[in-house]
């Protein structure tokens, strides 16, 4: 029970907030004026909040049922830890203050921010991912890490075109032809499904000794945060037509 | 500065600046929370502007509790990793359950709030702040009990050098953890609460034409300050009986006192320096006490000019003083967070950890970088933050974007081939 907690929400945030990370990446594609990257960006704006926190769930899994993994794993990945950090507070902070003022120049500099925290956060989880998943380190670790953030990339568009309109759909849908929307999005889901679980069965998942006791508690609220989620994507269901409120 | 002392550093600043933004969410929450509830039980226009108002500033601050708190999540395992390995089996859980129980729905539901503002039933849109509000008090709740577990270890047992967990009920029911967790909750009231009454003032003090709006946020803003300066003070006070002897005597800093601690200390844990540094925790505890009489001396003050309103619209000195203020409630907050935690040194866990043994096996290269990243980006986001956050405040209600009529979407199924 322990695994499936962790895998939940590790999983989830590879998938939900691989969605976030991939529009970022190629946010300079999408939208080529700063009218268009607003519109981009309210593809994602609604759900990353809530996307997010599945990272940090997973943190605080991690935290409660496997102290000994999260120390040596945050610990033994020193650089990727604070990469991953660091690209992930820059590209928040660019999607929060891109809007905050009217200036072209402003906005084109958070802009920028968001583009370079995303690929900032997709290399390191990347380097994570590469590292456990090979055991590989140093300068070689750079392959791993750029094929997840590729895929990365292609999941990001692959969910764009399922929220965009028009031209910027368009663009979103050069991989898929324009047809099968879902299908590409199902299959690039898929895929960041399959890095995760085979890293994960590489992972010496020996679980703390408070976990007979949290597990249980932690999978029984699993229900009601998946429900609190829904409500969001039921929510914002629809297609973007505009700006958003980023 | 050696690696352990590079990993406290990173530790401070971050938990620090997190702090700082904390504070101001857990009291404007609340604040907007009541605003919002009165907008939609009696439909008063003034209140749903005041709603935005506020809650736009709400937002500026909680983005940056967000990003600060992103890396203290992660600080754990990332530069402490012998704290996790030898008491992340008790105080895990309670990381565990903030993030799930608290932060989850914490952060969900507010980008509902944000994004969804008229796209929700309003009753709706109402009940998403309170979830907001009571999950960001759930969140302080179960911080402090992982805070109140180093500080005051309960509720475990020690098995092949690490710590297990025995009694999750003791663990919860911690009074060093209880009472630190009521006083920062009234204390974030207190930071809120002068912030709403500053601001305001100096819109009022600018003879803006908004009368009505600030008049009742200043109002509300005051009228918040001075139960909560009460309630703090309160868990405060009850708080030092529950405080390490350690901590006490260095607050009291009396020699023989300080003797008599480190004589018992001594007594249980062999030879060596238990005390904290006295004179920095000393000048915190002051900090903290004399500001506070100075909080709740303009609050009896205020309290009473408040009931006149042609006080309320015209006293320029008493505008100026509010508006003055509003640093304060912070300074003192961070006073007393310094009061707390460096009184508990030289251990991370009372008694049983020491901070030396406590930080992962790394590199001073490698803390040294991390340090520097992380004080770059926050030194500059928090400027820029702030800076955004005064420039918002001292705006016209009319320009608010949050809750600005819809641009964004129109409904149409997404499921088109």
């Amino acid at each position: 029970m322990e695994i499936f907690v962790l895998a939940f929400f590790a999983l989830g945030y590879l998938v939900l907030g691989g969605q976030d990370i991939g529009v970022g990446m190629v946010l300079p594609y999408l939208g080529r004026t700063a009218g268009e990257r607003r519109e981009a960006i309210a593809a994602i704006a609604p759900f990353f909040l809530g996307n997010e926190v599945w990272l940090v769930a997973t943190a605080g899994v991690l935290a409660g049922l496997f102290p000994t993994l999260e120390g040596e794993l945050l610990s033994g990945n020193h650089a990727a830890v604070v990469a991953l950090l660091a690209g992930w507070v820059l590209r928040d902070m660019g999607l929060w203050l891109r809007g905050r003022l009217p200036g072209g120049r402003w906005q084109a500099f958070w802009d920028g921010a968001v583009v370079a925290g995303s690929w900032v956060l997709a290399l390191s989880l990347g380097t994570l991912l590469g590292g456990v998943l090979l055991g590989l380190a140093g300068p070689v670790g750079i392959v791993p890490a750029v094929v997840v953030a590729v895929l990365f990339a292609l999941h990001g568009l692959a969910f764009a075109a399922l929220r965009l309109r028009g031209t910027l759909r368009q663009r979103a849908g050069v991989l898929s032809g324009g047809a099968a929307e879902w299908r590409t999005y199902a299959l690039t889901a898929a895929a960041l499904v399959a890095v995760g679980v085979i890293a994960g069965t590489r992972l010496d998942l020996a679980s703390g000794a408070t976990s007979a006791f949290l597990a249980p508690v932690v999978a029984g609220l699993i229900p009601f945060l998946v429900a609190a989620q829904a409500w969001v994507w039921w929510t914002f269901r629809h297609r973007v037509s505009g700006p958003s409120y980023l | 500065m050696d690696a352990v002392e590079l990993a406290r550093l990173q530790f401070a600043l971050t938990a620090g600046a997190h702090f700082l933004f904390v504070a101001l969410t857990l009291g404007l929450a609340t604040l907007v929370a009541i605003v919002q509830t009165r907008a939609t039980l009696t439909g008063s226009r003034v209140h749903m502007r005041m709603t935005r108002f506020w809650g736009q500033l709400y937002v500026i601050n909680y983005a940056m509790g967000i990003v600060t708190g992103l890396v203290m999540e992660f600080q754990f395992g990332l530069s402490w990793s012998g704290l996790t390995h030898f008491a992340g089996n008790v105080f895990g859980a309670s990381l565990a359950l903030e993030t799930l129980v608290a932060f989850f729905i914490e952060s969900t539901f507010l980008g509902l709030w944000i994004f969804g503002w008229d796209r929700l039933n309003r009753w709706a849109h109402l009940a998403l702040i309170w979830v907001v509000t009571l999950t960001a008090y759930a969140s302080a709740f179960w911080i402090m009990i992982a805070n109140g577990f180093l500080q005051n270890p309960v509720g475990h047992r020690l098995v092949n050098g690490g710590l297990e967990l025995v009694d999750f009920g003791a663990m919860v029911a911690n009074p060093a953890a209880l009472t630190a967790f009521g006083h920062v909750l009234s204390a974030g009231l207190v930071v809120g609460a002068f912030f709403m009454a500053g601001v305001s003032a100096w819109h009022l003090r600018r003879r803006t034409h908004e009368q009505e709006f600030f008049r009742k946020s200043l109002r509300l803003g005051v009228g918040v300050s001075l139960p909560a300066l009460f309630l703090t003070a309160s868990f405060g006070g009850v708080s030092f009986d529950s405080m390490q002897p350690t901590k006490v005597a260095a607050w009291v800093n009396s020699p023989e006192r300080l003797a008599e601690a480190q004589a018992q200390m001594e007594a249980v844990h062999g030879p060596g320096d238990y005390l904290p540094p006295v004179g920095a925790v000393h000048a915190a505890g002051t900090v903290m006490m004399t500001l506070f009489a100075v909080m709740l001396l303009v609050s009896l003050v205020s309290v009473v000019l408040m009931a006149f309103r042609p006080a309320v619209l015209r006293l320029r000195p008493w505008h100026w003083l509010l508006t003055l203020m509003i640093p304060i409630p912070f300074v003192t907050t961070i006073a007393g967070w310094l009061f707390r935690e460096l009184g508990r040194q030289p251990w991370a866990v009372f008694g049983l950890l020491r901070t030396s043994d406590a930080v992962s096996p790394l590199t001073r290269g490698q803390t040294l970088a991390s340090l520097v990243v992380f004080t770059t980006l926050f030194g500059v986001l928090i400027v820029v933050n702030y800076w955004l956050l005064a420039r918002t405040a001292r705006r016209d209600p009319g320009t608010v974007a949050l809750g600005a009529s819809r641009t964004a979407e129109t409904p149409e199924p997404a499921l088109s081939y």
